[in-house]
Formats: structure tokens, C-alpha cells, sequence
């Protein structure tokens, strides 16, 4: 027991534990710059790219390590590279955890909810502001267990620098005990001192998973606040904000609801045919693998005009909205938002993505997903103001202002600092429109708004966006199941079967005396399954 | 008066130290002291490494040879060591060391990592084709066994045959005790097993541990395993090996090669060598004249 605490003590074997860190920080800090490079690499659009990570991943994670190590140092010097042991050990090392660290970083990146991805492609984030603000930070939420368990393997592989040289915990513990004999002693005080090492890392994987928990109520200002994606809030807050509000709190003003007069109806008519045309497919063609979902469609969509679009499961809907945000590409045909051509620069070349997500932002369509899609890490006010700082350049302030003035209107100021996962379905989908508002969009696409909410839920969204047909002339297309609810709403329904509309007209009209023999059969089947209190 | 007082006293001192170390009871200090009258012309003759400092690439798990020196662990000692530094000495070169596996002292020399090997390596043919040796001692070896020699082992013969061996890796006692499997196989005994190990301090865990039978090294490593276990371990026999301990230089630098060779016949010829040998409390025996083993 003496002879143990003489070891653990014992400055010569506390010294190796300084090279055991540098070799495992530069495996860690190298392998973590490499697992970047690489995970880049493997999700890139470039075959060649992708395929020359896979190749350097099969090679490095499938030879030992202590090969590497030896390799780095012995066979390096031959072509001229002749490192210190250390960095010899630590590219090894670093070489070596690149290939997990990209694994990981990969399956954060993939684990990011694909709706959040193409609501902030929508929304007209450019790849690096998604990156950036939507992907990062959720992944490396989910990444941190697993970056912990990297770095205690790391730890201990540090010790294989023992064969090429490092004088480390691991070879300085031999070398006493080939000299002293004692060998027990020496090993079990460096397998203590191990053990402290990798319990620090633990300790402090578990304070960075407190740091960055969503969920932690009380929020003095940490670590957390100092990352770049974080956002700290600095005006004061009124305390009314959370949980002291009034339990469901008459959210929406109980107005009757909004439905207009045959008279007014034909007038909005009259007015939105003389309006120019804000949305106009012509020929619009795309199969998936063969299969046709868009058989040229044509369609034109004025400036304040609502359209229905209807139609079975499959008929296209949502891929011609898809179309119209270009958050699919189309394989003939041609759309044009505000009379700009969607897709091609004035040269008629092809746009890349990044370029795609600038002409989103700048010809201002907006989308709101049947899924929400709202920014998992990201309070209801910042789903709303953050877009607004990113893409479009707005000042902190006014960002905050114009979101809070957007949830207000969706009757969800109360909420204004809530995750989404604390929202029902009904506040994240209002949550979503307000967000989808907040760039001031010529034209807002709904794909389904309702279709994923309870019953009970519905109505409170139906009524946002029929406020927004009604009072603010937006125009809009909307893809809906609710069949009373376009009647009351849309101008125009448009039947839609097999990529290609089978009959479109004004609301009333089609949905109470179709002509197409398929639309009132679609139509008595709706009528039937409707639950009878679904729509006020 | 009291100056000169003073320097009679330390030039008595001196005198009675020198008588000592003529007495061959404090060695080192005399190792230290005195540089071979030769090795001034020497240093004449092989300039480039004066002033320098290299590297010595060593196994250090050979206490007597080298090890690290338990009391401070921060330096190597044995008589390897001082004989490195003697020769640098006599050359003007100073070394610091590199501790890697056996196995990977010539590899460590040969990428350059390091200058020079000189850590109780056996020259070999097969050796030489990594590296050049110049030798200098010649080669005696134990056979350690658990206390009692329970297998009644009594060399690399016939009486190994079943028996479990423990070697480090890169030893030429392997290709010994591999030899012995057809023997063994043709004496209707059976084969003798190898366990392969990185260092002294394994081979004689394993049979403390009671996993290996014996461990066959120098002889001088084996009485210092004896020394630490005596109650555990005993040396069987001593045999000799048609080896010399050599140092390893690289191969493309024939004129360090007879720096070095220059300067251990310097450091011979003024006894040091000797003298160390005593120190380290090993067999006078070993001394040897140094030869050239090259791979040609």
C-alpha cells in the first residue's frame, strides 16, 4: 500500500500524464478538424469526394492503431517527414479518430429532422446557414455522449504512443517497473491515475449535456450563452411570459366566423381578376424513378387570390407547392413567382443551391408543412426573428419586434419564449405561419396545414388562416382535405388527379356542382368522412 | 597560506580518489574524469560529431545494461549507458535516449529517429541487414525458471521440449527455441511453446505468473530477476550463445561507424571499459575486442 501511494505520488509518472494529454488532445483536436473534413467530404453532392472518404475511412478504421503509430514514426522519416514522437503520435492518433468523429458528425447531421431542413430551405437559408444555425446545433446536442466516449477511448489509446517513444503514463510505468520490480504497485497507481483522467472527461461530458438541455428551467448566464448559435436574450422580459399566463388563455378573440356574402364573394372576384398575376406554371412535368406526379399542370394565381388545390393522396398537391418554393426541382415546364423565372439565373444556366436558397429569399414565397417543421432548439420567438436575422439581414431589435408583433397575431404572444416540444400542434402550426409570414411573402403556400392535428385543433389554425385570406388579401395556395373550409375561404378550387388539374373554378361553384364526374365522387367521399363537428 | 593549505588538502584528495578508482571501487567517477589521451587525435580526425548531440535509441527494461534509475527516474543508468557516454566523451558527443520496444531499436535507428543503438542487442547476420554493429562484448546467457526448476530445464536442448518459453520479441534466443520443435518432434517429445513479450519485465511476470516455464536472456538479466524474486525464481545454467553484444549504427554512415569504433578502442584501451564492467557487477568475462559486423 505504501509502495502504491509512493508510485501515485511519484513526479516522475505525474509528469508522463502531461504527454498522455497532448498526445490525446492533438488525436482529439486533429481527429476532430479530420472527422469534419471527412463527414463534409461523405455528404457532399461530389461522387468523387464522397467516394475518396469512404476509401480513407476504410483503411484508417481498419487497421490498429499501434500500426499507424509505428508507421508515423518509423516510416514517415523515409519520405522526408520526420515528426517529434508526440506529433507522430498524435497524427496517429488524430489519422485514426477521424473516421469515427466523422461517423458520429455524420449521424448527428442525419439525425436533424428532415422537415426542419426543408422548412428552413423554404424559409431561404443558404446550405451554410442551415449548417450553421439549424444543424449544428441540434446534432451536436445529440453528439455529445458519443464525443465523450470518443475521448476516453482516446485517452487510453494515448498509450500506444508507449511503443514509438512518447514518454507517457504507459511507458513511463513500465520502464519503473522493469527497473524496480514492482510491478503491481507502479500498475495499478497509473491505472488509478487513468481512471482520474477519463472520470474528468465524464464529468465533463455530463456538465456540457447540462449546459446545452433545452429543458433547464433556471438559466443563469452559462456556457452555453457563449456559443455562436446561441442567442441571449437582452430586453426584459415581462414575467407574465411563461407558465403564469392564465391557463389556455383566450388566445384567438372569439369572432364569429368569418364567411362572406355571395355579394362580396363575386366583388373579391372582380378585383382579384384585374390584379396581376402573382404565381404562373405552365407545362409542368415531373416524374419520381419514372412514376409521373406532375403530367403538365398549368395553373395562374393572382395577387391577393386564395386557391384550394383538392385532390386524393397522391394526385400532386404537394409537389406542385414543393415546385413553386423550387425546393424540388422540376424535369420540364417553367414557373414564374412575380413574373421572375424560377431556377435560372439571366443567362439561363442553372442555379446551385446556394443560389437557390438567395432567389427563395429574395422573390419572397412562403410554406408552411402539414409537419410544422419548427427549429426543435429554438423558442417560438426565435423560430420567427431567427430567420429574419439570418437570411434576410434584420437587426437583432427589430427582428425580436416584428416576431413578437407575428405571434401576437397568431394569438401565441404568451408563448412567445416555449420550445416547440412544449406547444400543442395548433400553437406550432400557428407558430409556423408566423413564421412563414414574418418576411412579408408575396405568396404563402399551405401544404396540409391541418392534416396532422387532433380534431380539437384544427379550427384555431383554419381561423388564422382565414383571417389572413379575409383581412390581409394574401394570396395563397393551399393544399386542403377540409372541403367547408375552402368553400369559405379560397376564391378559386382547383381538382387536381393524376398531375394534372381535372377542374378548377371559383370555390363555391366546383365544391357545391362539380362538372368532372371524378371531383364530385372525391367530393361525396370527403363529405362523408368528414367528422361532423371538424369545421365550425 | 590557507589557499595553499586548501589545495594541498584537494590535491591529497584527488590522489586518494585516484587510488580508488585504481581500485576500481568507484569506477564511474574515474570514467567521468578522465578522457582517453587518445581521443583528442580522435577528435581531430572526426570532427562532425563534436559538440553534437544524439540520440541512443534503448530498451531500457535491462537493469545493469539499462534501465531507468529507480532513484531518479529521470536518467537511464547501467553500463550501457556509461559506455555510450564514454564513447561520446571520446568523440565530443553528447546523448539523450529514446526508449522503444527490443523490437524496434534497428527500425527506430533506421528511419532516423535516432543516431546510434546501444542497448545489449546481439549482432546478428540478419540483424546487420538493418544496421552495422560494432561489437563489444561477448554474449553469455541464463536460463531463469521458477524456483526449483520444477521441469528440470537445464538449456536450449531437448530438456525444453513441452515446456513454455518466454522471449521478447526481436530476441535471438526465438529462432533457438523455434530450432528445438523438430528435435523435440524427432525425440517423440513435444514441441517446446513461445510466448512473445515486449519486455524484460513481462517475460519474467510470466513466470512468476506461472504461465511461462522459462525465460533465457543475459545472463546478467536473469541475475537480477533472481536477486529481486529470490524466494520465486533461480537461474538453471548459464550457456553460451555464438553472439557478441554489438552497437548499432546506420548503415549508410561508414565514417561515424569508425568514429565509433576508434573511440571504444580509446576507452578499451584506458581500462574504462573494464572498470565498468565492475561497476555494474558484471562478468570481467564479457570483455571483448571490437570488431565491424556488417551485413556483407
Amino acid at each position: 500500500m505504501s509502495l502504491f501511494l509512493h508510485y501515485l505520488s511519484m513526479p516522475y509518472l505525474l509528469m508522463g500524464i502531461e504527454l498522455t494529454l497532448q498526445v490525446t488532445a492533438l488525436g482529439l483536436i486533429g481527429g476532430l478538424l479530420l472527422g469534419i473534413i471527412l463527414a463534409g467530404m461523405q455528404l457532399s453532392r461530389f461522387w468523387l469526394l464522397a467516394a475518396i472518404a469512404r476509401g480513407y475511412t476504410v483503411i484508417f478504421r481498419g487497421t490498429p492503431l499501434i500500426l499507424q503509430m509505428v508507421f508515423a514514426y518509423d516510416a514517415l522519416p523515409h519520405i522526408g517527414i520526420k515528426l517529434p514522437a508526440v506529433l507522430a503520435a498524435g497524427l496517429a492518433l488524430a489519422c485514426n479518430e477521424a473516421p469515427f468523429i466523422a461517423e458520429m458528425l455524420r449521424s448527428g447531421v442525419l439525425g436533424v429532422d428532415r422537415g426542419q431542413l426543408l422548412a428552413g430551405q423554404a424559409l431561404g437559408m443558404t446550405p451554410g446557414v442551415l449548417m450553421r444555425r439549424i444543424i449544428a446545433p441540434q446534432a451536436i446536442r445529440t453528439m455529445i455522449p458519443a464525443f465523450g466516449n470518443e475521448a476516453v477511448s482516446a485517452l487510453k489509446n494515448s498509450s500506444l504512443a508507449s511503443v514509438i517513444a512518447v514518454q507517457e503514463l504507459t511507458l513511463r510505468s513500465t520502464q519503473l517497473a522493469s527497473s524496480t520490480f514492482d510491478f503491481f504497485s507502479i500498475f495499478f497507481a497509473s491505472g488509478l491515475i487513468y481512471l482520474v483522467l477519463t472520470g474528468a472527461i465524464s464529468v465533463i461530458q455530463l456538465a456540457l449535456e447540462w449546459l446545452l438541455d433545452l429543458d433547464r428551467t433556471t438559466k443563469p448566464r452559462g456556457l452555453a450563452d457563449y456559443l455562436p448559435w446561441r442567442r441571449v436574450d437582452l430586453t426584459p422580459k415581462p414575467e407574465q411570459a411563461n407558465k403564469a399566463a392564465p391557463p389556455e388563455a383566450p388566445e384567438l378573440k372569439e369572432t364569429p366566423p368569418l364567411a362572406l356574402s355571395i355579394e362580396d364573394r363575386a366583388r373579391r372576384a372582380a378585383t382579384v381578376a384585374r390584379n396581376n398575376v402573382a404565381v404562373e406554371v405552365k407545362h409542368l412535368r415531373k416524374a419520381y424513378d419514372g412514376n409521373k406526379v406532375l403530367d403538365g399542370l398549368d395553373i395562374t394565381v393572382r395577387i391577393g387570390e386564395v386557391v384550394a388545390l383538392l385532390g386524393p393522396s397522391g394526385s400532386g398537391k404537394s409537389t406542385l407547392l414543393r415546385c413553386i418554393n423550387h425546393l424540388e426541382n422540376w424535369d420540364a415546364g417553367e414557373i414564374r413567382v412575380g413574373g421572375r423565372k424560377l431556377g435560372f439565373d439571366e443567362q439561363g444556366r442553372k442555379l446551385s443551391p446556394r443560389a437557390i436558397a438567395n432567389e427563395r429569399a429574395n422573390v419572397g414565397v412562403g410554406m408552411v408543412f402539414q409537419q410544422f417543421n419548427l427549429f426543435g432548439h429554438l423558442t417560438a420567438k426565435e423560430n420567427v426573428a431567427g430567420p429574419l436575422r439570418w437570411v434576410h439581414g434584420m437587426g437583432r431589435f427589430e427582428a425580436e419586434r416584428r416576431a413578437l408583433e407575428l405571434l401576437e397575431r397568431v394569438g401565441l404572444s404568451h408563448r412567445a419564449d416555449a420550445l416547440p416540444r412544449h406547444l400543442s400542434g395548433g400553437q406550432q402550426q400557428r407558430v409556423a405561419i408566423a413564421r412563414a409570414l414574418a418576411p412579408n411573402p408575396s405568396v404563402l403556400l399551405l401544404d396540409e396545414p391541418t392534416s396532422a392535428l387532433d380534431p380539437e385543433l384544427v379550427n384555431e389554425v383554419l381561423e388564422v388562416i382565414r383571417r389572413l385570406a379575409i383581412d390581409d388579401g394574401l394570396t395563397m395556395i393551399i393544399s386542403t382535405h377540409q372541403i367547408r373550409f375552402a368553400d369559405e375561404v379560397a376564391d378559386r378550387v382547383a381538382f387536381l388527379n393524376g398531375g394534372v388539374i381535372l377542374e378548377q373554378g371559383p370555390a363555391h361553384e366546383v365544391l357545391t356542382n362539380p362538372r368532372h364526374p371524378l371531383t364530385a365522387r372525391f367530393l361525396s367521399v370527403m363529405e362523408a368522412e368528414r367528422p361532423k363537428d371538424a369545421v365550425a | 597560506m590557507q589557499t595553499r593549505l586548501f589545495t594541498k588538502a584537494r590535491r591529497a584528495w584527488l590522489v586518494a580518489l585516484g587510488a580508488i578508482i585504481a581500485a576500481g571501487l568507484l569506477a564511474p567517477v574515474g570514467a567521468q574524469a578522465a578522457t582517453p589521451a587518445g581521443c583528442a587525435a580522435l577528435k581531430e580526425k572526426y570532427p562532425d560529431w563534436k559538440g553534437k548531440t544524439l540520440v541512443n535509441a534503448i530498451n531500457p527494461h535491462t537493469p545493469g545494461y539499462e534501465s531507468i534509475d529507480p532513484k531518479d527516474p529521470s536518467k537511464y543508468v547501467g553500463f550501457d549507458i556509461d559506455l555510450g557516454e564514454a564513447i561520446g566523451d571520446c568523440l565530443g558527443f553528447k546523448l539523450t535516449y529514446k526508449p522503444v520496444t527490443f523490437a524496434a531499436l534497428l527500425t527506430t535507428l533506421a528511419s532516423g529517429q535516432a543516431d546510434i543503438v546501444i542497448s545489449d542487442i546481439y549482432a546478428t547476420k540478419e540483424r546487420a541487414k538493418a544496421a552495422d554493429f560494432i561489437t563489444y562484448s561477448k554474449v553469455f546467457d541464463g536460463v531463469l525458471v521458477a524456483k526449483g526448476n520444477p521441469k528440470g530445464i537445464n538449456g536450449i536442448n531437448l530438456s525444453m521440449c513441452g515446456a513454455a518459453a518466454a522471449e521478447n520479441t526481436g530476441y535471438v534466443e526465438v529462432p533457438l527455441i523455434q530450432d528445438l520443435g523438430p528435435q523435440c518432434k524427432a525425440a517423440g517429445k513435444p514441441e517446446p511453446t513461445l510466448q512473445l513479450y515486449d519486455n524484460n519485465a513481462n517475460c519474467i511476470q510470466a513466470i512468476l505468473a506461472g504461465r511461462a516455464d522459462t525465460y533465457v536472456n543475459d545472463v546478467n538479466t536473469v541475475d537480477q530477476a533472481v536477486k529481486a524474486y529470490p524466494d520465486k525464481l533461480e537461474k538453471a545454467i548459464a550457456v553460451t550463445i555464438p553472439y557478441s553484444v554489438g552497437i548499432a549504427v546506420p548503415k549508410d554512415k561508414p565514417k561515424f561507424r569508425d568514429a565509433v569504433m576508434a573511440a571504444l578502442i580509446e576507452v578499451q584501451k584506458a581500462g574504462i571499459h573494464q572498470e565498468l564492467l565492475k561497476k555494474w557487477e558484471l562478468d570481467p568475462a564479457n570483455f571483448k575486442e571490437p570488431d565491424i559486423l556488417t551485413a556483407d
